[in-house]
């Protein structure tokens, strides 16, 4: 049964239409239409049916290391029902104008939503401290061929999680991974919020099948001295956009945001727009991006900065790096500074591999093409060490199978120069 | 390659770095276990000719041969170099930020020996192997566990370099002021790796201008690099006599050495070299 406000929202989007193909934010990797986010494509359901179920438990929760008992609480919620609906949607705005180009997304989203996972972090109780460091694995499984699943993740203040979430959908040696089923249209928005003193390591891989269509939108709030860091390792499918709105609320508030995207003959693209709302806040947004054959990476770094945000620091650092064949790799770095007294950097390189140290590692017996995969995954590993600075939690992922960073660099494993060309830059 | 053929062979050696020639005519032989002292100004090419002998793409040869164990070493691409058993330390190794010195270090490992016809070393008896070879050396185990030099002083990237040089045990070392930034420890250390290799048959082109390490090191032969030649040759003599008057004599004809030089070519033999200069 479908709720009156999925109802609604589906009619809104009906008046307001879909990202239209001038968007300036989405000309370089044009979303499909609204039809396939929501179920209406014949491809993906028949006319006025569901889509086809898959197999996969949705959101579950798995240990991760040692954690203090007691500390998060974890509702399941049925968007089907209209109280936990409300439940669901709680302390969320209806999709507008903080959702830029991306509101049809969001009203899409609302359309078909059927269930959702909020966690609490850091609550208080008997014998619950709040201020020790809690330790959560997310994995998130389809129900459905077409789905809108919610994340509502709410840390309290002065709490610290480091949190890892998978989706993960071809081979990664690990247990996140459902290889095989029908390809999937998956349309997922997380809400975060820190509050005071708050920090939230946040690990996230997404690794959908070839033929999937993914769209995952973050909102995040941070609260005055929180810090949030998030290390996103994802790959490429048909569609696949990875879209995170970071809105830096508090004073002193941070955050670290590093990427490493892979792309092999396919598409993928990440928007990472921060604003900076106060003073004394900083935010950090490093990308890799590797592609080869005929793949399309896009970046998007837009970075805000409000009046009167005081001493802000802005640091923006998007490569590209080519593996062979013709793919395009499109890097944009974006400031918009409304305030005097800030620090910002930013920059994009293309190709750049450094040669004494392939040279280096030739001398020591490694072929061309090994000595290019060891660099660039060594680059991975320190883009997401210096982001999440959890170095033992890599290791543990790796060692557990979820996590083979080596594994993901070697779909596009880099050849020599000259096998590659077709970098962008506006 | 037949008994009397050295191991290391440069004949006529001419090699240019963009648009300026840095080595103009180098020839030289090295036999297996020898070792060779090659002295000189800064730009007079000793580093370049290391770097050429790897087979940096930078470095481009004009005319000569080097023929290495046998084969035409020119011909062959740095990691086949590598794998014939050549090893260049690096005078300013570079950082590799986010590979594991230990991986690193085992995958050329397991590639050399690979290329030797020798099964790999799996994770537990490479690290046993490290660990010790890392505390002979005076290299902090921790230093295995991080990034390839990232963050490592001077001597510690030096180390990190004996220690490849240690494991990987290659046919052939050539060490470009590998005592630079080393401690007096540091110094012993570099000579005990030294001895033992070259006992076990590893021959050596060292650079330096430490004469109190070339002296430890009782070279077979000394030469002085000068304006892209082999300017001089010799034995201890000629090191010191470089350490005190300058490596960079202008003017000086190139001769056979301001000490006892052995005959041309030698062959090798307890103090003497089998170094062969071509006087041009």
């Amino acid at each position: 049964m479908k709720s009156a406000d999925a109802i609604a929202a589906r009619e809104r989007l009906a008046i307001t239409g879909w990202i239209p193909a001038r968007s300036e934010a989405f000309r370089h990797l044009p979303p499909p239409p609204a039809p396939i986010w929501l179920g209406d494509d014949p491809e993906l359901a028949a006319p006025g049916a569901d889509a086809l179920p898959v197999d996969g438990a949705g959101w579950t929760l798995h240990p991760l290391g040692i954690s203090a008992p007691g500390q998060v609480d974890a509702i399941w919620l049925d968007a089907g029902d209209a109280t936990e609906r409300e439940a669901l949607f709680a302390g969320q705005p209806l999709p507008g104008d903080g959702d830029g180009e991306a509101a049809p997304f969001a009203w899409a989203h609302r359309a078909i939503c059927r269930d959702g996972l909020r966690l609490r972090i850091g609550t208080a109780g008997p014998g619950r401290d709040p201020s020790a460091p809690v330790w959560l694995h997310v994995r998130h499984r389809p129900r459905s061929a077409v789905e809108a699943p919610l994340l509502s993740i709410e840390l309290l203040p002065g709490a610290h999680c480091v949190l890892v979430e998978a989706h993960t959908r071809t081979a990664m040696d690990g247990p996140d991974s459902t290889a095989g089923g029908p390809p999937i249209v998956q349309n997922l928005q997380t809400h975060i919020r820190l509050g005071e003193g708050a920090t939230l390591r946040h690990l996230r891989i997404v690794a959908p099948a070839a033929g999937d269509r993914i769209a995952h939108r973050l909102q995040v709030g941070i609260g005055r001295r929180a810090n949030y860091h998030q290390a996103l390792v994802a790959s490429g499918s048909r569609y696949h956009l990875q879209r995170h709105r970071v809105e830096l609320q508090g004073e002193e508030a941070a955050c670290h945001m590093a990427g490493v995207l892979v792309a092999a003959g396919s598409v993928i693209e990440q928007q990472a727009l921060v604003s900076h709302e106060a003073p004394r806040t900083s935010s950090d947004v490093e990308t890799l991006a590797l592609a080869g054959g005929k793949a399309l990476a896009v970046v998007n770094a837009r970075t805000r900065i409000a009046p009167g945000c005081d001493d802000a620091s802005v640091r923006q650092r998007l490569s590209g790096v080519p593996t062979g064949g013709q793919p395009r790799l499109v890097l944009r770095p974006h400031l918009e500074i409304h305030h005097d007294t800030v620090q910002a950097v930013h920059g994009a390189t293309w190709g750049a591999l450094p040669e004494d140290a392939l040279f280096y590692a030739r001398q020591r017996g490694l072929d061309e093409r090994s000595a290019r995969g060891l660099i660039v995954e060594g680059m991975a590993n320190a883009m997401l060490e210096r982001c999440l600075g959890e170095p033992t939690l890599l290791e543990a992922l790796h060692d557990d199978g979820t996590l083979r960073i080596d594994a993901f660099v070697s779909r596009v494993a880099p050849s020599p120069p000259g096998a590659a060309d077709g970098s962008g830059h506006d | 390659m037949t008994q009397a053929e050295p191991l290391l062979q440069v004949q006529d050696l001419q090699v240019d770095v963009g648009e300026r020639r840095v080595l103009e005519s180098v020839s030289l032989d090295v036999q297996s276990g020898e070792l060779v002292v090659l002295m000189g100004a800064n730009g007079s090419g000793k580093s370049t000719l290391g770097l050429t002998l790897a087979g940096h793409p930078r470095y481009r040869v004009g005319a000569g041969q080097v023929r290495f164990d046998g084969r035409d070493l020119l011909a062959l691409n740095p990691e086949e170099r590598a794998r014939a058993g050549l090893f260049v330390s690096f005078q300013a190794p570079p950082e590799i930020p986010g590979v594991k010195n230990s991986l690193f270090i085992r995958t050329a490992l397991n590639t050399v020996r690979d290329a030797r016809g020798e099964p790999p070393l799996d994770a537990f008896d490479f690290l046993g192997d490290a660990r010790s070879a890392a505390a002979r050396l005076g290299l902090p185990e921790a230093m295995l566990g991080r990034p390839v030099n990232d963050g490592f002083s001077g001597g510690e990237r030096k180390r990190n370099e004996l220690l490849q040089l240690a494991l990987l045990r290659p046919r052939l070392a050539l060490l470009d002021e590998i005592d630079s930034g080393l401690d007096a420890d540091g110094v012993h250390a570099v000579i005990r790796l030294v001895q033992e290799l070259r006992a076990a048959g590893t021959a050596f082109v060292i650079i330096s201008h430490y004469l109190q390490l070339i002296e430890m090191l009782a070279p077979d032969a000394v030469l002085r690099l000068d304006q892209g030649r082999i300017a001089e040759m010799g034995g201890l003599a000629l090191a010191r006599d470089v350490a005190r008057s300058g490596a960079s004599r202008a003017g000086e004809p190139a001769t056979e050495g301001a000490a006892a030089a052995p005959a041309r070519p030698a062959p090798p033999k307890t103090g003497a070299a089998a170094v062969r200069p071509r006087i041009v």
